[in-house]
């Protein structure tokens, strides 16, 4: 059984009244939205956590963080440390990227250590798999793709990025369509220099019921990878994005056929104003499942402040529907996140969601921000830190003393007349 | 002597507007005519001999300024300064002083000589802190001592004066019958407030606006009304004070328009994003197409820390839905007074914002830049995407930081690249570099 499967059933399982209780929302509205497919409670069958979370439709917005090793670094130790600072910063869920050494012992420490869901891009070990064991990515077989997609569900992910939704159909629609930049996506690059070399249709999308039969039987929630998403804000809402969602939205009435939990993720490089557009496509082509965004960042032209471009357009998308932001940090773009960009990336990503939370008037966040305004009138510091989205900075500021009285009025100051007027004291 | 704004009525090209028009790419006849229809301002004092005049307003590039100033006792006129240099090497378009203590005038004359960026400041503040001194409190001051204060920083050379014209005994009763939240916010507007409840007199702002024009002609200062209600916190939003004082200041600009000066209005403060574009439509509707100046606008109050980050999400979607001029907004908002590091990251941040509605608003020097970065992106060629980056030596510092002991030649993705593994297939790979 999945949570899907058991909300079709009738049966409010722990995980919904979690899932309802952290939202003050009826737990029918929850198993509603989980038969239907419009909530999706991230949770592998065999992984045990403390912490649970709902993402989807009439939910607050929730904010992901990426960790992992690459060729280029690869530091079980330093992965660890960002976990618990991402943690601790207010993250949901991480996904590990590992691509560098030991990427099962990397997988397992994160599982081990994380208190959130975690979830992962299968294909990523088995292309790095392949090379080793056949010498090239492109040798890699249909059988070890979904060995390791098995593989890892059996550990415990709770969802996994599977790039299903491309096929030569979107292919063919990028060759013709001169893009900027062809494919950002780096499974989707895998994928697409496999079937150009082999000559063959994505196994992901070919053989989709397999994948299905693995994601039910450890209710893994299945995110289906944006292969084609555009990389710049020049390629957004151009034929082969538009046609990757296509086929994304076939799938998913396919998983949702089958009972299994289903997400899509987005894009990637979206000017402001494509943002709606991108919002309602999704949710008409892909049946209102949840979207996961990678941003959206506003403009291209800000490496270095990524997490500022992507606050903008993921707190944007969340107005006009997103429901799971992946952060981005400082280093997009340019390198790897260090522990500070991690830190700053999942602040940058969790104020985004504030702000549409706010702007949707959810109820936890326009009472924090009510509470805010409160404190900060009555200049009561314990609860500004309590209240601040991350307390971090005001900490730093107190500490120094950083408060400088004004003195200019002389003996009264003249605001302090007002504020007798208006009985603020 | 003629004014820029009569000028442009009688059909004259000055040259501050042939300036302008070659700034911001589009014809001087596109410029005059915004001019006269009072949607785009220039702003550039006639007494002001350094200043390289900008224009803000509809159709052009969406403007950013940087405030700084004296506060406290542990300011300097040498550190303020050196904010304004890390402002304009940031890219900041203007500078505001919004000194309210120590040598006031010394260090508008600092403010004045450190760059060529249009200045603007807030008399009522000079004017608060010397009636504390020469009556020892401010709540003495005279109607008089305001407008001296203002005719001086006009005759020094301010390129725009903020003055809080629409803050009036009836908005004030207004916020109290309302029950805002937060009622004081502006730190001008509290004080005048305060003055005006402690007096019983009406804003002499405005009881005396002809006055303020005056002054304003004399020097053909552009006026930046402020707003002594702006919301403080998401829930005073477009209540009934923000709106009241709105109408008025929509007034008021028909009143200066006619005398031939050029106007435009500030705006919040803290806005929740579903009244963003609300908030830029009424501004719009009710100020005649003036241009809007906000600050920030702050889409929650709980960013401590994080509020330029904040003010980014605010700034890009008013600029998109109109507001052409934002003003910035630091890390040390709701904590402290911004120190040059983090006046640079306000500065950078504010133009992220402003770039991002230019680019939603489909302005072409926008659109071009991004295709020219996701062209250098995609031919991974560094030198290129670091000069065309918004902050090049961050993009650099970063870049180093985060990739600078790696083997490959771009770290994000190591060994796998997306776009070289593609390239391959797709027969351009004669663009890729690595």
């Amino acid at each position: 059984m999945t949570q899907m499967l058991d909300a079709r059933a009738g049966k409010i399982t722990e995980e919904m009244e979690i899932v309802a209780a952290q939202e003050h929302m009826d737990v029918e509205y929850i198993r509603q939205g989980v038969a239907d497919g419009t909530i999706v409670i991230p949770k592998n069958k065999k992984r045990n956590r403390s912490q649970i979370c709902g993402i989807g439709q009439g939910l607050d917005i929730k904010v992901n963080a990426l960790i992992g090793t690459s060729s280029d670094r690869d530091q079980m130790e330093m992965e660890a440390k960002k976990l618990k600072i991402a943690e601790e910063a207010g993250c949901h869920s991480f996904m590990d990227l590992s691509t560098g050494g030991d990427i099962d012992g990397m997988r397992r420490q994160t599982l081990s250590l994380a208190s959130v869901s975690v979830g992962s891009v299968p294909l990523y070990q088995a292309g790095i798999g392949a090379i080793k064991k056949r010498g090239s990515m492109v040798a890699m077989t249909a059988d070890d793709i979904f060995g390791t997609i098995e593989k890892q569900a059996a550990d415990g992910l709770d969802f996994m990025a599977i790039h299903s939704a491309l096929n030569f159909d979107v292919l063919k629609s990028l060759q013709k369509c001169g893009r900027v930049a062809d494919i950002v996506s780096r499974g989707g690059s895998f994928m697409t220099g496999w079937m150009f070399h082999n000559q063959k249709e994505n196994p992901l999308y070919e053989q989709f019921d397999r994948l299905l039969a693995i994601m039910k039987e450890y209710d893994v929630v299945l995110s289906i990878g944006d292969a084609i998403r555009p990389g710049a804000t020049a390629d957004s809402l151009d034929e082969p994005q538009i046609k990757g969602l296509m086929v994304a939205g076939e799938l998913v009435k396919k998983a949702l056929e089958a009972g299994v939990q289903v997400m899509v993720e987005g894009p990637g490089h979206v000017p402001l104003n494509h943002i709606e557009t991108t919002m309602q496509l999704q949710k008409r082509l892909c049946h209102n499942v949840p979207y996961y965004i990678l941003g959206f960042l506003a403009t291209d032209v800000a490496p270095g402040y990524d997490h500022i471009t992507a606050a903008i357009g993921g707190a944007y998308a969340g107005m006009c529907g997103a429901d799971f932001l992946c952060y981005l940090t400082p280093a997009e773009h340019l390198g790897l996140p260090n522990e500070e960009d991690v830190r700053t990336g999942v602040t940058a990503a969790r104020i985004a969601a504030h702000a549409a939370n706010s702007g949707k008037r959810r109820k936890k966040a326009w009472e924090s921000n009510l509470g805010m305004a409160k404190a900060r009138i009555a200049l009561d510091m314990d609860k500004q830190v309590k209240l601040a989205l991350n307390a971090d900075k005001l900490l730093e500021a107190k500490a120094k003393e950083h408060y400088d009285q004004c003195t200019a009025c002389g003996e009264t100051c003249a605001a302090q007349i007002a504020a007798e007027y208006f009985g603020i004291v | 002597m003629s004014l820029l704004r009569n000028k442009a009525l009688q059909g004259v090209m000055t040259q501050e507007i042939e300036q302008v028009a070659e700034q911001e790419g589009v014809s001087p006849e596109f410029i005059r005519q915004g001019v006269a229809a009072g949607t785009i301002v220039i702003l550039h004092n006639s007494n002001r001999e350094n200043v390289s005049p900008i224009a803000v307003g509809q159709g052009l590039r969406t403007k950013v300024s940087a405030s700084i100033g004296l506060y406290g006792k542990n300011a300097t006129i040498a550190e303020e300064a050196a904010k304004i240099k890390a402002a304009v090497a940031a890219g900041t378009d203007a500078i505001m002083d919004l000194s309210v203590s120590g040598d006031i005038d010394t260090m508008r004359k600092e403010s004045l000589a450190a760059s060529n960026k249009p200045l603007g400041t807030l008399p009522l503040y000079q004017a608060l802190a010397e009636a504390g001194k020469k009556y020892g409190s401010s709540l003495k001051m005279t109607s008089e001592d305001i407008f001296e204060v203002i005719e001086r920083q006009a005759a020094d050379g301010v390129d725009f004066l903020a003055l809080h014209c629409g803050t009036t005994m009836d908005i004030i009763q207004r916020a109290k019958r309302e029950g805002r939240i937060d009622p004081l916010v502006s730190y001008g507007g509290s004080h005048l407030i305060g003055w005006m409840l402690y007096n019983k007199k009406e804003n002499p702002l405005y009881e005396n606006f002809d006055r303020v024009l005056e002054i304003a002609a004399k020097y053909d200062v552009t006026l930046s009304f402020a707003d002594g209600m702006r919301p403080g916190c998401l829930a005073d939003s477009l209540d009934g004070a923000q709106v009241h004082e709105l109408v008025i200041l929509g007034e008021l600009v028909q009143r200066t328009r006619a005398a031939g000066i050029q106007v435009m209005v500030k705006g919040p403060g803290h806005v929740p994003m579903d009244q963003l574009k609300a908030t830029v439509t009424l501004q719009k509707s009710l100020c005649k197409g003036a241009p809007y100046f906000v600050f920030g606008p702050l889409v929650t109050d709980t960013a401590v820390g994080y509020d330029h980050i904040s003010a980014a999400i605010g700034g890009a979607v008013s600029a998109w839905a109109g507001a052409e001029f934002l003003c910035y907004v630091t890390p040390a908002e709701h904590i402290g007074i911004p120190d040059v590091n983090q006046v640079r990251e306000g500065v950078v941040a504010a133009r992220i914002a402003a770039h991002c509605g230019d680019l939603a608003k489909g302005m072409p020097e926008a659109v071009k830049w991004n295709l020219e970065m996701s062209q250098a992106r995609r031919d991974l060629d560094w030198e290129k995407q670091i000069s065309l980056a918004i902050d090049p030596a961050t993009t650099r510092k970063v870049w180093k930081e985060r990739s600078g002991d790696f083997s490959s030649k771009c770290s994000m993705c190591g060994d796998y690249c997306a776009m070289e593994i593609v390239s391959q297939y797709l027969g351009n790979n004669e663009q890729h570099s690595c």
